[in-house]
C-alpha cells in the first residue's frame, strides 16, 4: 500500500478528471428504437382487447389492459432514454479506457489499452441516421469480452478506433498480448 | 483442389538438410539438438529435419475408414432394428430401404470425405482442406497454437493410430482436429510445431532443454503422478449420476418389461411387488441406498477411465500431462498462458484434507469445460506445491469477509424465489390432494426458509477475499469450494457492479475478468461494501499498471515510449460535440 501511493499522481481510474457524455443525439436514437420495441408489445394487447370487447365473462372493463400498457410503454419511451444517457460516461485515458453505465445495474468498468485485441465501430439502421457509432472494444475476457460504447459521432468513434489500434501496434513489449 | 500453394512460404521448397533422413520418425538425437552450433541455422535445420514429408499435403491414416465405418454401424443397427426383431415381416421395406440409402449414401461419404481431407505443415501455418460439397481452407499460424492434443481410444491405440487436436488462443473450440493419423505421426507433427514455434520464438535455452526432454521422454521431470490406489480412491469422493444416463439408454432400446420378465421370473417379481407393497418405507430407503452405491461407483469407474495413469511433467517451460484408461489423452499447457490458479475442494474431500487443481488458459479444452486439470486429486500441501511449480505466488495468510449485509440479501432472494414458486403451487393445488395437518402440501414448502437463512449464512461465511501483492485471491462456494488465484500479470479488464439492491445497501460487486473461456464459476466477489470496493478496485488497477509500467521501463529505458502525448488516444472531457 505504501509504495501505491508513492506512484507519481497521474490520471487515477475513477476520481479523474470528469467523465464525457455520450452524444446527445443518442437519446433520440433509443427513443426511436424503444418506441418501435414498444409498438410491437402494444399491438398484441391491443389485439387481445378488441378480440374480447363483448365477451360476456370480462374479468376487466375494456381498455384496462391496453390503456395500461400504453401509459407504461410511453413513460418508459419518454424516461428510460434520458435516465440511460446520464447513466452513461466515460473516459479516455491514456492507458485504459474507463466507463460507467447503467440504470437498474451500475456498472463501472476499466479496460486497459493493452488488452484489447481488436476495435470496431459500428452502425445500426438508426444510428446511421443520426451519424452515430459505436465502438465495439473486443478482448479476450471470459465474460463479457466485448465492451461497447454507444452513442459517439462516427467520426470521432473511427478516429478513436484508429488511435487506439495504433497505440496496440506500437507497444514496446515484445511478449504476447494475453 | 488439395494443393493450392499459392500461399507457400519459400522455406518449405527447401530441401530438408542431411544430418537424418526425412522421412525418419524417431526423435532427432540429443547431440544434434544439444550441439553448439549457431543457433538460427541449427535449429532451422532439425526443424526441416523433423518435418520431414510432413511439408506436402498428407492424407489421414488409411485405416481412418475403417474406425469411421464401424462408427456408423449403431446408426445402421437402429436403422435395421425392426429387420433384426422379426425378420420376415411386411413392415420391413421401410428399414430396409433406409438401410440400402445408407449403403449408397454413407459409405461413399466416408470414402470421399477422407478423399478430400488434407493436411499440410510449414514453418509458418498448418493448412487443413476438407470437404465435399463446400470445400474448407483451414490455415492456422503456427505462433498461434497453444496446444496439440493427442488423443488415443482403445481402437485406436490397437491400430497404432492417434487423433491430433490443434487449440489456439481466442478459438469457442478446438480449432482443428486429424481424426486419425497414425501415432508416430501424432507425435512428428507436435514436434514439428513445436520446433517452428522456437525459431519463431527464438528462445535458445530452455528450446534445447525442451528438445532434449521430447527425445529422452523419461528424463524430464514428473510433477504429479497418480497411482491406482490414490485414482480409485479420489473416485470415491466424486459422486457421478453416470448409472442414470446407461439405465435411460438401455431403457430406450429394450422394453422395460420384457427386461424385468427377464431378470425376475413371475413368481420372484409377484414376491417383490409383495414387499414393496408391505414395507414402503423399507423399499424407499433401499432406493435410497442403491442409488447412492451406483452413483459411488459410478464416481469411481468415471475417475478410473479419466484419470488412470495420471502422470504431470515439466518440459522446459511446458507442462505436459497424459492419462486416461481407454482414451489416452496427451497435452501440453504452456507455463506462461496460465492465467488463472483454481483450487477445489468440497466439504466432503476438506474433511479428509484432499483437494483438486485446475488451470484456467486461453486455448480451450471442450471436455475440460474451459479449466485444465493439473492435478485432480491431493493433499493440500501437495497442491500448494504444484501450483506454486506452475506459477509462483504467496497465499496471503488474512483474507477479509465480505460484507455481513450479503446474507440479508441472499436470503431476502432465496425467500423471494420460494414463495414466487410456492404460491401459485398453493393456488391451484386441488383440494382433495395431500393436505398434511390440514394445510396444502405447498404450505410446508415455506418449512425451507430457515435453510434458505443457513445457506445463506454459509455462503457468507465461505466467501472472501484478499487483495496479495502478486494477484487477487478469492474463495467462494459452500458445496464446491473455490479459490482462485488471480495473477496480477494476467489480470484483463476489471468490473465494479452495483445493481438497485446493492445500492440500497451500499454494497458493489467486484470482478476482474482474466482471459479464457467462459465458465460456470467466476471469481467475483459479491456484495463487498462499495467505499471498500473502490479502493480494492483502484488498488488492483493500480498495480496491474505498476507491473506494465516497470516492464516497458525494463524493455525501453523509459516509462512509455508510445506515441506522443497528443497522439494518445484521448479526448476532451465534454468539449462540445
Amino acid at each position: 500500500m505504501d509504495a501505491d501511493a508513492s506512484e507519481p499522481a497521474r490520471a487515477d481510474v475513477a476520481d479523474g478528471e470528469p467523465l464525457r457524455s455520450l452524444a446527445p443525439s443518442i437519446r433520440a436514437a433509443w427513443r426511436i428504437k424503444m418506441v418501435g420495441l414498444s409498438v410491437l408489445l402494444f399491438l398484441p394487447v391491443l389485439f387481445y382487447d378488441l378480440t374480447h370487447l363483448f365477451s360476456p365473462n370480462a374479468q376487466l372493463p375494456f381498455g384496462v389492459i391496453s390503456g395500461g400498457v400504453l401509459v407504461s410503454a410511453t413513460l418508459y419511451c419518454l424516461m428510460w432514454p434520458r435516465l440511460r444517457y446520464r447513466a452513461w460516461g466515460f473516459a479516455l485515458r491514456p492507458e485504459e479506457i474507463y466507463m460507467e453505465h447503467g440504470v437498474l445495474r451500475h456498472i463501472r468498468t476499466v479496460v486497459p489499452l493493452r488488452r484489447i485485441q481488436h476495435v470496431d465501430v459500428s452502425q445500426d439502421l438508426v444510428e446511421r441516421e443520426f451519424a452515430l457509432g459505436r465502438l465495439v472494444v473486443h478482448t479476450a475476457g471470459s465474460r463479457s469480452s466485448d465492451v461497447v460504447i454507444p452513442g459517439l459521432p462516427l467520426p470521432e468513434a473511427e478516429e478513436i478506433r484508429d488511435k487506439i489500434k495504433r497505440f496496440i501496434l506500437e507497444d514496446p513489449l515484445v511478449e504476447e498480448p494475453v | 483442389m488439395p494443393s493450392s500453394s499459392s500461399t507457400e512460404p519459400p522455406s518449405s521448397t527447401e530441401p530438408p538438410s542431411s544430418t537424418e533422413p526425412p522421412s525418419s520418425t524417431e526423435p532427432p538425437s540429443p547431440d544434434a539438438a544439444s550441439s553448439d552450433a549457431p543457433a538460427d541455422a541449427e535449429t532451422a535445420s532439425t526443424a526441416a529435419t523433423t518435418l520431414g514429408t510432413i511439408h506436402e499435403p498428407q492424407r489421414l491414416h488409411p485405416l481412418t475408414l475403417l474406425l469411421r465405418v464401424g462408427a456408423s454401424l449403431p446408426a445402421l443397427l437402429v436403422i435395421l432394428f425392426p429387420l433384426l426383431r422379426n425378420p420376415g415381416s411386411t413392415e420391413n421395406i421401410t428399414s430396409l430401404v433406409l438401410g440400402v440409402l445408407y449403403g449408397l449414401f454413407a459409405l461413399p461419404a466416408i470414402l470421399l470425405q477422407y478423399w478430400r481431407f488434407s493436411y499440410r505443415i510449414t514453418p509458418k501455418q498448418i493448412v487443413i482442406q476438407s470437404g465435399v460439397l463446400t470445400r474448407k481452407n483451414r490455415s492456422i499460424p503456427i505462433e498461434r497454437i497453444q496446444n496439440i492434443q493427442i488423443e488415443r481410444s482403445l481402437v485406436a491405440r490397437g491400430l497404432g493410430l492417434a487423433k491430433v487436436k490443434i487449440e489456439t488462443a481466442g478459438s469457442s473450440g478446438t480449432e482443428g482436429s486429424l481424426e486419425y493419423v497414425s501415432a508416430d505421426e501424432a507425435r512428428k507433427i507436435r514436434r514439428a510445431v513445436r520446433s517452428f514455434q522456437r525459431d519463431t520464438a527464438e528462445t535458445e535455452a530452455p528450446s534445447r532443454a525442451d528438445d532434449a526432454a521430447d527425445a529422452a521422454d523419461p528424463a524430464a521431470e514428473t510433477l504429479f503422478a497418480m497411482p491406482l490406489r490414490r485414482v480409485l480412491l479420489s473416485g470415491a469422493f466424486r459422486f457421478s449420476l453416470l448409472y442414470l444416463a446407461v439405465i435411460f439408454s438401455v431403457l430406450e432400446f429394450f422394453n422395460p418389461e420384457t427386461l424385468l420378465q427377464r431378470v425376475f421370473r413371475d413368481d420372484r417379481l409377484d414376491w417383490l411387488a409383495g414387499l414393496v407393497l408391505s414395507h414402503p418405507a423399507a423399499a424407499i430407503a433401499t432406493t435410497v441406498l442403491v442409488a447412492i452405491l451406483l452413483g459411488w461407483a459410478s464416481g469411481i469407474a468415471v475417475h478410473l477411465a479419466r484419470y488412470y495413469n495420471f502422470r504431470l511433467w515439466l518440459e522446459g517451460d511446458k507442462l505436459r500431462k497424459r492419462h486416461g484408461l481407454f482414451t489416452v489423452t496427451e497435452g501440453t499447457i504452456p507455463l506462461d498462458k496460465v492465467q488463472t490458479l483454481i483450487l477445489r475442494t468440497n466439504p466432503f474431500m476438506r474433511a479428509f484434507g484432499w483437494y483438486e487443481l485446475k488451470v484456467q488458459t486461453i486455448g480451450i479444452d471442450v471436455d475440460e469445460q474451459g479449466h485444465r486439470v493439473i492435478a485432480p486429486f491431493a493433499s493440500a500441501e501437495r497442491i500448494l506445491e504444484l501450483a506454486g511449480r506452475v506459477r509462483a505466488f504467496d497465499l496471503p495468510d488474512s483474507f477479509s469477509h465480505v460484507s455481513h449485509l450479503t446474507i440479508r440479501r441472499r436470503f431476502f432472494r432465496y425467500t423471494a424465489a420460494l414463495t414466487a414458486g410456492l404460491l401459485p403451487a398453493v393456488y391451484f393445488w386441488p383440494a382433495d390432494w395431500l393436505h398434511p395437518a390440514g394445510a396444502a402440501l405447498p404450505w410446508w414448502g415455506f418449512a425451507l426458509v430457515p435453510a434458505a437463512l443457513g445457506w445463506a449464512v454459509l455462503q457468507y461465511r465461505n466467501h472472501t477475499y484478499a487483495v496479495g501483492a502478486d494477484g487477487f485471491y478469492i474463495r467462494r462456494g459452500v458445496l464446491s469450494h473455490y479459490l482462485w488465484i488471480v495473477p496480477t500479470e494476467k489480470f484483463h479488464a476489471f468490473h465494479a457492479t452495483a445493481s438497485l439492491f446493492q445500492r440500497r445497501l451500499g454494497l458493489k460487486t467486484l470482478f476482474v475478468d482474466t482471459a479464457g473461456a467462459a465458465g460456470f464459476a467466476y471469481p467475483e466477489v459479491i456484495d463487498v461494501p462499495a467505499e471498500t470496493a473502490d479502493e480494492q478496485f483502484r488498488t488492483l488497477y493500480r498495480r496491474f499498471r505498476r507491473l506494465y509500467r516497470a516492464r516497458v521501463e525494463a524493455a525501453t529505458g523509459a516509462p512509455d515510449t508510445r506515441l506522443s502525448p497528443h497522439e494518445r488516444p484521448r479526448l476532451p472531457t465534454n468539449a462540445p460535440l
